[in-house]
């Protein structure tokens, strides 16, 4: 289309005629067909474990004691733009918490959560924190309201765990439901 | 009383009708699958993987799925029309084959007895395989036409257009064929590209290439396939053509396509690759396999050009075909015509 006006320019002409266009592309996608694929094997063999930062399923943690960590300040739920998080405060001196004001109610609403990560910036005893587990459908509302007891209990992931691998994992069915274990064990980096 | 040899030539016929006909329904199986595979591998997935091992056991979900799904015939249909469509378009994608040669004459062992590995030779085979698969747009057009679907009836308008501009110039290409083996029959196009590679159709330079693209080019077209699927253009036309099909009938026009795929890469490799013929001196290895690695060859190139290519627009379309391809293949049959004298 640069040539004289009117005039055929001969190269493009010679590049048209031995489709060299066409010839490029189908490179192209050969190339690719003998690449191996990127497809993560979810859920049958293969899970991502994400990074630290990623922001999951709240938890709330224990100090070395066994104590709960949460002293119920109230000051998640205030940071939550959502107001997703519900505290009801009581006194405790039985040892539960690690001082005597404990929660007695500590729930979240997933539905309406966004998984932003005030709440745990808020936390001034590092009590709670957004951990890794992601895979929270259900087929009925009963878990969208996730409760402190549940929260309590630790993660499959632990914190000290770095993450960012894809871990070989075996899917699990139940008449409870469905669940999918990672082996933290057999873990592979994938570069992508 | 009959002769004996007779009744065998008989059953001989109607066996080798069955076990074609019995492949050509079994064919699709396989090859949604491997088309699938193919685009995954292109995309840089994995394609169909969760049923049976690396997914082979998709197909025969999906035809599960097509078996029983409801048959639905629009309301203000033209029924009559509307049922008999997918016939239209798979009985003429059948019945190519029979006058396609898959090999030369075969003695099996034991009963001292020549089997020819073809139905017919007929004399004028390569006539009878593009008048045969032209008429499989009628049943584009009559779905198109019936469905009283805009969708549809576009997409049947555009299959008719494209049946026009590109038969023409797959003659062309049918009749430099025939300058080059001499003869029409499609045993014979074959035995005359005996021998070693370069005696092939499409070694036959300057002129051989040169019909081999237009032909390609030409039947991709008229088998709907990308870059010149505009009958069943999903981006603009919803299903094209069949837009209003369901079920079974559905399931007759893709059969019916995959079978128009196959045969003309067997047309590809009979008329330009030398069919069953050797390209090297290799013993021990059946002239079908040759036959058979030819076609797959030209099935995958189908595939891989339907996931690298974008779609070409109709006006473009007509203008490749009545602009293009048909002075060119003008002026090569008079280069052909000059060299063969």
């Amino acid at each position: 289309m640069n040539g004289k006006k009117g005039g055929v320019n001969i190269f493009e002409l010679i590049k048209k005629v031995v489709f060299t266009d066409f010839v490029k592309g189908l490179m192209v996608t050969l190339g690719y067909n003998a690449t191996k694929s990127i497809t993560l094997k979810y859920p049958d063999q293969e899970k991502w474990i994400p990074y630290r930062r990623f922001r999951g399923l709240h938890t709330l943690n224990r100090d070395e004691k066994g104590r709960e960590l949460c002293v119920a300040c109230e000051l998640c739920s205030k940071a939550c733009p959502t107001q997703c998080i519900t505290v009801i405060p009581m006194e405790d001196d039985t040892g539960r918490g690690i001082s005597d004001r404990v929660a007695r109610v500590w729930k979240v609403d997933l539905v309406r959560c966004l998984f932003c990560g005030y709440c745990e910036d808020a936390c001034p005893t590092r009590a709670l924190r957004l951990g890794r587990d992601y895979e929270l459908a259900c087929t009925d509302s009963s878990c969208n309201l996730k409760q402190r007891e549940e929260l309590l209990v630790p993660q499959a992931v632990p914190e000290s765990f770095e993450g960012g691998v894809v871990a070989s994992s075996t899917f699990i069915v139940t008449p409870a439901g469905i669940r999918i274990k990672a082996d933290l064990a057999k873990t592979k980096r994938r570069n992508w | 009383m009959p002769d004996i040899s007779l009744i065998a030539t008989l059953a001989l016929m109607v066996i080798k009708v069955l076990v074609i006909t019995m492949i050509l329904f079994m064919l699709p199986l396989p090859l949604t699958y491997v088309e699938r595979k193919v685009a995954g591998h292109i995309q840089v997935r994995l394609g169909p993987w969760r049923v049976g091992p690396h997914g082979l056991l998709q197909p025969f979900a999906d035809m599960i799925k097509l078996i029983l799904k409801e048959d639905i015939v629009p309301d203000k249909a033209d029924k009559f029309l509307f049922k008999l469509a997918p016939f239209m378009a798979m009985i003429p994608a059948f019945a190519v084959y029979a006058a396609i040669p898959f090999g030369d004459k075969w003695t099996i062992p034991f009963l001292d007895r020549q089997v020819s590995l073809y139905i017919t030779d007929m004399n004028v085979g390569i006539l009878y395989v593009l008048a045969i698969s032209g008429l499989g747009v009628y049943g584009l057009i009559f779905g198109g036409w019936s469905s009283n679907s805009k969708y549809a009836l576009i997409g049947g308008l555009r299959s008719s257009a494209q049946m026009i501009s590109y038969e023409i110039a797959v003659s062309f290409s049918a009749i430099g064929v025939v300058l080059l083996s001499k003869s029409l029959s499609l045993v014979e196009i074959v035995k005359h590209q005996g021998g070693t590679i370069l005696h092939w159709n499409f070694f036959y330079l300057p002129v051989g290439p040169v019909w081999f693209f237009i032909f390609l080019i030409g039947a991709t077209a008229e088998i709907n396939r990308v870059p010149f699927d505009l009958p069943e253009d999903e981006g603009t036309l919803g299903a094209g053509f069949h837009t209003e099909y369901s079920g079974m009938r559905f399931a007759f026009f893709m059969l019916s396509e995959y079978v128009a795929m196959v045969t003309v890469s067997v047309m590809s490799v009979v008329l330009f690759f030398g069919g069953w013929n050797a390209p090297f001196n290799i013993p021990f290895v059946p002239p079908i396999l040759w036959f058979i690695g030819k076609v797959i060859l030209f099935i995958y190139f189908f595939m891989w050009l339907r996931f690298t290519l974008p779609r070409y627009r109709y006006d473009q379309l007509m203008t490749i075909g009545w602009k293009i391809l048909i002075p060119v293949s003008l002026v090569n049959l008079i280069i052909t015509g000059l060299m063969k004298i």
